[in-house]
């Protein structure tokens, strides 16, 4: 077993239900190949810092994980698949510093997730906003 | 004057927070080794000892990719405040 980081980012053109739905079958994909979820952490609906497929924010998710490392390739294919996701960026974590840092982290995200701060940006749509404030909402 | 200082000293700022890990997500603690315009700073202007710049190198990377600093900034889009409006 290893530990794993996880970053996704899923589509904002969802509804709240959608992304948490679309999360929770991320998860199963991770859980379904042998996976052991530590922990996650909301970072909550974000600016892209380029736009991803003409999209300007996206929903940002971290899932720490420990798994079997032949099953990630697995989890990498179920990822590419998925057309909810904009992006995901897996994380080794190897050495004894490393997992001693994922620990910590952890530990920081099951503190309490990093609240999304409040939205700013007004130019956004509508829809936009609206699935920000409820997801936000649903994280808490 | 104190734009130049700022380089002239030559201590890695790492080494002597003890930083023994760097998280990708953490945007506000890779300020310092990018320039305006989200290039990695080199070594000789920030003073980074090796193992720190190629620390900071892997994560700022990872940063990239996750879209949470962009590859380039275009000139007109530089901003004085580059990681204010990311937040």
């Amino acid at each position: 077993m290893r530990h794993y980081e996880n970053l996704v980012i899923v589509k904002p053109t969802l509804t709240a239900e959608e992304i948490q739905s679309s999360l929770a079958a991320i998860e199963e994909v991770i859980t379904s190949n042998g996976g052991e979820i530590a922990t996650t952490d909301a970072m909550g609906m974000r600016k892209l810092a380029y736009p991803i497929n003409k999209n300007e924010r996206g929903y940002f998710h971290v899932i720490y994980y420990t798994i079997a490392p032949a099953a990630i390739s697995e989890i990498e294919r179920r990822f590419r698949i998925n057309e909810e996701l904009l992006r995901f960026v897996t994380i080794k974590y190897d050495t004894n510093r490393e997992i001693a840092a994922w620990t910590k982290l952890v530990e920081k995200a099951k503190k309490g997730t990093t609240a999304p701060k409040a939205e700013t940006e007004v130019a956004a749509e509508e829809t936009v906003a609206e699935v920000a404030v409820e997801a936000e909402a649903a994280a808490e | 004057m104190s734009e130049k200082r700022k380089y002239k000293k030559r201590f890695c700022k790492y080494c002597e927070a003890k930083v023994d890990f760097m998280d990708y997500k953490d945007v506000g603690a890779l300020r310092f080794s990018l320039s305006e315009r989200y290039k990695i700073m080199p070594r000789r202007l920030t003073g980074n000892c090796k193992r720190h710049q190629d620390m900071i190198t892997i994560v700022i990377k990872r940063a990239r990719a996750a879209a949470l600093i962009p590859y380039t900034v275009t000139r007109k889009a530089v901003v004085t405040a580059p990681f204010e409006n990311l937040k």
